[in-house]
């Protein structure tokens, strides 16, 4: 079969002593930038894309793919130790994964974490493979009024994920959906909130911004709360990682759903592993018979954001190399180190390019090996690196941030709004408000209006024509859907308020 | 003793001047690219400043400062000092967006100094999925049947104002539809959400050649010379359309017409070289190759077509 020799190629690449080392590279440095909290993939990569011009295409696709995967593995380390997210994609990891840690079933959390991962990683990988060439002729017919209805879906579902309230929740995303209306309005070229800086004209950068929030933000809170030392490198010992057998029984149902979840959005341009482990913690949730648990430490909480990140990592790559269309600033990034050297990404580079594509998908399955065991044995080093005093390590975290967040656009200015976000990141820490919707309704805001405004101009001015297309007239129906049940819940949550049991369940 | 002593500062500088030319480059040369890495303008500017490392013995730092429709890296050019050491290599959207961003923090005219152009090639029109017809003179008849949607790279981007000046020219009735960059626009095409797309050669013959998108016509009176299989507007009797696609080669304002003449003939001779003239024959774009004069004329008669025409379709941003 056909499917067999390509695969035979894509081993033969990926096996070659050059490619494993770029894959070990790639995965060693999407650790350890992982682990570290405030620095993500998207600043490690575009401080090592220059090399990539210097690089066989093939290697160095390889390298920032393994980055891009590596972090997803290490970020949730210090989600689950510091309840600091080591990337954003492990933002939602903390919720759960915190809690166990204080629970001393810290080397639990980290043994599952890196199960699911693999396995999400691995469904991935399998579904990037077989469905290729279908998801992409599937993404082909989403126009404006399908992405927008999406986009609301997942607006309205993100609102429903934060611990606090719903309203805590609805809050911060319109607060970012309004922050991310800075900049040039790309619709009519009128420029929002710029106050005549040309900085501001591009709007505020995702990434300034995310380090700051999460980055910056989490230092100073943890600056005098969280001491390191309060990291037990001994409680995580290989023996205090075995899950007990209704650990795995909650396991995996969880994370074969959020393997699906994590699929979907990943493949889908605009969305990505954060918005996949979102969107996965939020179903786990909804569906789970016993949804109070979540947020005191459920392990479902910390396989279903884990399993979905892994599995986006990998399906980010099907529009991005079979459409030519980047997911995310990223991925962009990934098409860039192509078009150097001369190669244009699109459903051909599959068939011109066979050692390619094929040696890239290969290299995910060797580079999900290696980091199971970068993340089992050597877990112990990754501890060790949080065991480093705090007021030695955030200095150099921060320093590390702002290189991270200059060296995006080569923009002093960024190094400004990491500092603002970072204090605004503090802030709602005090009064205990979430900053993951925050981020996601600045991430989805402008895509929500620029599709609203392109599908209305296809529509020419008509709603209801885009009530009328069947996906988005589905989407948009399910999100009518969701806003009643939550309503309904809410009000019943509130009446079951008042039997008295209930009154003391408050939680911190 | 006065008239002597300004007369040797005046020697001193014309002296200083001159030297300044025989040295150049004095160092590393930044050359910035308002665009993402990888695009098409990203590439051009990478082969070219290989070639000119060669030439100078000095590396070239190529720098990306996307954003703002290339006016971001264009403030930055602005901002330079005027020594040749900083260049910037932008398309013809540096004479489009200031059409419709009408308050920069500089004067495109007074503030850059084009160098020369660097290549060139016509706007062709491409039609999505959605188009039936497959020449221009279909295209015409279809689209003033059926009013089609534009796609564009952006608001206030070259294939913005191609667009609007088909649609003035043609009479065609129609809507614009601003998308994200130059590969959203022909996937939206592909998709057969919009239907037609106006841009350079080397952003469109890639989806062309792939069978994604379909070629209709290109933009000019007459045929072009690498695609001489699709018809010219000009042929179907809309007239008035003479602009093509480039990429030139600025400098900061206030430069020395001496340094404007080196830097015009070192990147001219760079154009020549084998290896740049392989890669604009694979894009399907031809050398440029022009005196700073010359270019000058055609970026401010540009920029006089683009300010008018956003005036008449009532295009801007206020």
């Amino acid at each position: 079969m056909d499917m067999l020799a390509n695969l035979a190629l894509g081993l033969e690449t990926a096996v070659s002593p050059v490619n494993l080392l770029y894959c070990f590279l790639g995965v060693f440095l999407g650790t350890f930038v992982g682990v570290i909290p405030g620095v993500g993939p998207l600043a490690a990569i575009s401080m090592l894309f220059p090399v990539t011009f210097h690089l066989d295409p093939t290697s160095a696709l390889i390298m920032l793919a393994g980055i891009w995967y590596g972090t997803t593995y290490g970020g949730s380390t210090a989600a689950i130790l510091l309840n600091i997210p080591g990337a954003t994609s492990a933002a939602v990891t903390c919720l759960d994964g915190y809690p166990m840690s204080r629970q001393g079933r810290a080397g639990v959390a980290l043994l599952m974490t890196t199960v699911a991962s693999f396995l999400g990683g691995s469904f991935g990988i399998i579904i990037l493979t077989m469905f290729s060439p279908i998801i992409a002729k599937y993404a082909l017919a989403f126009g404006p009024a399908e992405y927008f209805s999406l986009m609301v879906l997942g607006l309205v579902a993100a609102s429903t994920i934060s611990n606090a309230s719903a309203i805590k929740g609805l809050s911060m995303v319109v607060l970012g959906m309004l922050v991310a209306t800075t900049g040039m309005d790309s619709q009519s070229g009128v420029p929002r909130f710029t106050f005549g800086n040309l900085d501001l004209l591009d709007g505020l950068g995702i990434s300034a911004m995310a380090m700051g929030l999460f980055g910056i933000g989490e230092i100073i809170a943890s600056v005098r709360n969280v001491d390191t030392g309060s990291v037990d490198a001994k409680n995580v010992t290989f023996r205090s990682m075995i899950p007990t057998r209704d650990d795995w029984g909650r396991s995996w149902m969880p994370m074969f759903r959020s393997a699906w979840v994590g699929s979907f959005f990943g493949a889908l341009p605009g969305t990505g592993p954060s918005i996949a482990s979102v969107m996965a913690y939020a179903v786990e949730k909804r569906i789970s018979r016993t949804p109070e648990r979540f947020g005191e430490g459920a392990i479902e909480g910390v396989v279903a954001p884990e399993t979905a990140n892994n599995a986006a990592d990998q399906t980010a790559f099907i529009p991005t190399l079979t459409l030519g269309i980047p997911g995310s600033a990223t991925m962009a990034l990934m098409l860039g180190a192509l078009m150097v050297h001369g190669i244009n990404p699109g459903p051909n580079l599959i068939v011109q390019q066979p050692s390619l594509f094929w040696g890239l998908i290969m290299s995910f399955w060797i580079g999900n090996l290696l980091l199971v065991i970068l993340n089992l044995p050597l877990i112990g080093l990754w501890i060790r690196l949080l065991l480093i005093p705090y007021n030695w390590m955030y200095p150099a975290i921060i320093i590390f941030v702002c290189i991270g967040a200059y060296s995006v656009r080569y923009v002093a200015f960024d190094v400004v709004v990491v500092m603002a976000f970072g204090a605004l990141g503090y802030i709602l820490r005090v009064f205990a408000l979430p900053a993951a919707p925050l981020l996601l309704g600045f991430v989805l805001g402008p895509l929500v209006e620029q599709n609203f405004r392109r599908a209305m101009v296809l529509a020419r001015g008509d709603f209801t024509e885009i009530l009328a297309r069947p996906v988005s007239g589905v989407v948009l129906g399910l999100v009518a859907l969701m806003l009643v049940w939550s309503a309904v819940s809410a009000w019943r949550r509130r009446s079951a308020d008042l039997a008295p049991e209930e009154m003391n369940s408050r939680t911190g | 003793m006065r008239h002597v002593l300004s007369l040797a500062t005046a020697l001193a500088v014309i002296a200083g001047a001159a030297a300044a030319q025989d040295d150049y480059p004095s160092g590393p040369v930044t050359l910035l690219v308002p665009y993402s890495p990888g695009g098409s303008t990203d590439r051009t500017a990478r082969a070219l400043a290989t070639v000119l490392e060669e030439k100078w013995g000095q590396p070239l730092v190529v720098e990306n400062r996307p954003g703002a429709g290339s006016m971001i890296g264009t403030a930055a050019l602005a901002q330079a000092e005027p020594d040749g050491q900083t260049l910037l290599l932008n398309t013809a959207t540096f004479a489009t967006a200031p059409a419709i961003q009408t308050d920069l923090p500089f004067d495109p005219r007074e503030d850059i100094t084009p160098i020369t152009m660097v290549a060139t090639s016509p706007y062709v029109v491409v039609g999505g999925a959605e188009v039936e017809a497959e020449n221009f003179a279909d295209f015409l008849a279809e689209a003033r049947e059926d009013p089609m949607f534009f796609a564009t790279a952006g608001v206030g981007s070259s294939s913005h104002f191609t667009a609007e000046l088909l649609a003035q020219q043609a009479e065609l009735p129609g809507d614009v539809v601003h998308f994200s960059g130059g590969g959203d626009a022909n996937t939206q095409l592909m998709g057969g959400h919009a239907d037609i797309y106006i841009s350079t050669t080397a952003s469109v013959m890639p989806y062309v050649n792939n069978g994604q998108v379909k070629a209709l016509g290109v933009l000019g009176a007459e045929r072009f010379e690498l695609l001489p299989d699709v018809q010219s507007s000009g042929e179907n009797d809309v007239e008035g359309i003479d602009i093509n696609g480039w990429v030139g080669m600025f400098a900061p304002g206030g430069m020395d017409a001496e340094l404007v003449e080196t830097i015009n003939a070192d990147v001219n001779e760079a154009i020549r070289s084998d290896s740049f003239m392989q890669l604009l024959e694979e894009n399907f774009v031809l050398p440029g190759d022009t005196t700073a004069d010359e270019f000058s004329q055609i970026v401010y008669d540009e920029m006089d077509t683009w300010a008018g025409l956003a005036e008449s379709r009532g295009i801007s941003a206020q």
